[in-house]
């Protein structure tokens, strides 16, 4: 009764939300700061706080991601309708991957959400990669001149 | 329905108490943002006080028109002389010195009727909109760590003086979850853009949960314990009002209930003489469960075609290539390639051209 569907949620929220980010240069995208949106697109198959299945993906403070998810049937108990579950950085990239994959497909929950939750989740771990070095500039012209042992 | 959905009673220490209230009719109205946005911009409109500039604003000269023939503009213009202000233009809106366009007049119309009807839907419609977590969070308040929406306290942990104090309201607060929103609240305060500064507007924030209470049962000294905590503002459950269950005309503020509040609700609708809770037009909002349900299903055509369309003629494809186009061409090619005919040697030595042929062939 007092749980509205997610479609009229979806429409009474679409044009204005907390999370919604809009811009007025560049073709003025829509963005969404929902933690469970995996595309960070204010849509209605993104947007987490509307969906009753929904999924995030964030990075885990120790490496590896930590991938969100919503439980059916709580959508009125926000202290409890989370479920979390964090992929650690010693798993391989293919284990990662795969497990997120079938987290999100399987068992009917949003097949429709694995390749953006995959996607993300490579996107995330890449990005906590340690940076390599530049290589040592090479002198060239007069710098490599004077940096050349006199004869 | 069998039977109505009920919500937990939280106790004083954020569990539950076992208790639980039957959830009250109001929270099933139709969430209408429409109408909410258009009832709460009169409503707003109904605390103004009303202001103007001085009626003799712009018009304390003697000015005069100098008429055609001074190859001046015909506005009026100060008279006399020995002063720069002489011959100056006056009393136009474009003038320096002169009055506005139109002057604002304390007779304005600053306030606006709203019929009781849509304001009491409208109100209806927030109660509703404050019962949805996702409609709470899209708002802007910070309810993941709130253990039900809507959440609804135990009358015993706001009795008497039990909340009183402004410790103990807090402390309530965060024990059943809304700390988060108190602290979001709390960092919120910014000095406002503008001349609003001056004109007693001086910091905006934002608004925290509404408390909300039974006068009868909860008695009013739970008010001095939460009125110095910013953005928590409270309200007696028989004078619940808009402008506090939307602020800014936005759908789903979070709204705390005492059990003995949320019990109340039911009879305060039910006191309104002549009034039943509005019904929603359609009673089933979920779009898959309605184009999946056996009455649409039932009445729709089969779907047209192969589970597998076939393609048209949608790419060429290269006869050389592709056996089975080569095939639809050239129904020989099955047996000419099954026989190997293309590798079969010739028998024999090919019988050489005859003289004649060549004789033939230079004759020209």
């Amino acid at each position: 009764m007092s749980t509205a569907s997610a479609d009229l949620i979806w429409q009474i929220t679409r044009a204005q939300n907390s999370y919604l980010v809009k811009r007025s240069t560049g073709g003025a995208p829509q963005f969404s700061r929902d933690p469970l949106n995996l595309m960070n697109i204010n849509s209605r198959k993104y947007a987490g706080f509307v969906n009753d299945k929904a999924v995030g993906v964030l990075p885990n403070q120790e490496g590896g991601v930590t991938v969100i998810s919503k439980k059916v049937g709580s959508a009125n108990k926000p202290a409890s309708s989370r479920h979390t579950v964090t992929y650690g950085r010693n798993k391989t990239a293919r284990k990662t991957s795969k497990a997120i994959a079938n987290q999100v497909a399987k068992n009917g929950y949003r097949a429709d959400l694995r390749k953006a939750a995959v996607a993300r989740a490579s996107l995330i771990r890449r990005s906590q990669r340690a940076v390599k070095a530049d290589p040592e500039q090479k002198l060239r012209g007069n710098a490599a001149k004077k940096a050349a042992p006199k004869e | 329905m069998a039977s109505r959905p009920t919500v937990t009673v939280i106790g004083a220490d954020g569990k539950a108490t076992g208790a639980t209230e039957v959830l009250p009719k109001i929270f099933g109205a139709p969430i209408r943002p429409d109408i909410v946005k258009h009832v709460h911009t009169g409503m707003a409109k109904n605390k103004r006080q009303p202001y103007s500039v001085s009626e003799k604003a712009g018009h304390q000269t003697s000015a005069e028109s100098w008429g055609t023939g001074r190859a001046v503009a015909r506005i009026p213009r100060v008279s006399g002389g020995g002063t720069h202000r002489a011959g100056q233009a006056a009393f136009g809106n474009m003038c320096r010195s002169g009055r506005m366009f139109a002057p604002t007049k304390i007779w304005r119309k600053w306030h606006v009727k709203i019929n009781l009807g849509q304001k009491r839907f409208a109100t209806a419609s927030a109660l509703a909109a404050s019962a949805v977590a996702p409609l709470v969070m899209a708002r802007g308040h910070q309810v993941s760590t709130v253990p039900e929406v809507p959440l609804v306290v135990d009358s015993a942990a706001v009795a008497g003086e039990a909340v009183a104090k402004t410790a103990a309201a807090l402390g309530l607060l965060r024990a059943v979850g809304a700390g988060a929103d108190l602290d979001k609240v709390k960092g919120s305060k910014k000095l406002r853009a503008g001349k609003g500064k001056l004109r007693g507007r001086r910091h905006r924030q934002r608004r925290g949960p509404l408390v909300v209470y039974s006068t009868e049962t909860d008695g009013k000294d739970l008010l001095k314990g939460f009125r110095n905590i910013p953005g928590v503002e409270t309200c007696p459950v028989d004078a619940l009002n808009l402008l506090q269950l939307a602020p800014g005309g936005h759908l789903g503020r979070f709204v705390i209930w005492t059990s003995a509040a949320i019990k109340q609700l039911d009879s305060v609708y039910d006191a309104k003489k002549g009034y039943s809770i509005p019904n929603n037009v359609v009673s089933q909002s979920d779009l898959t469960r309605l184009i999946n349900s056996s009455e649409i299903q039932s009445v729709l055509r089969n779907p047209k075609g192969e589970a597998q369309t076939k393609r048209g003629q949608v790419q060429k494809k290269n006869p050389l290539k592709n056996k089975q186009v080569q095939l639809r061409l050239n129904p020989y090619a099955k047996a000419y390639i099954a026989e190997k005919l293309g590798e079969v040697k010739a028998e024999g030595k090919p019988t050489p051209v005859p003289a004649s042929f060549k004789e033939m062939l230079n004759e020209a």
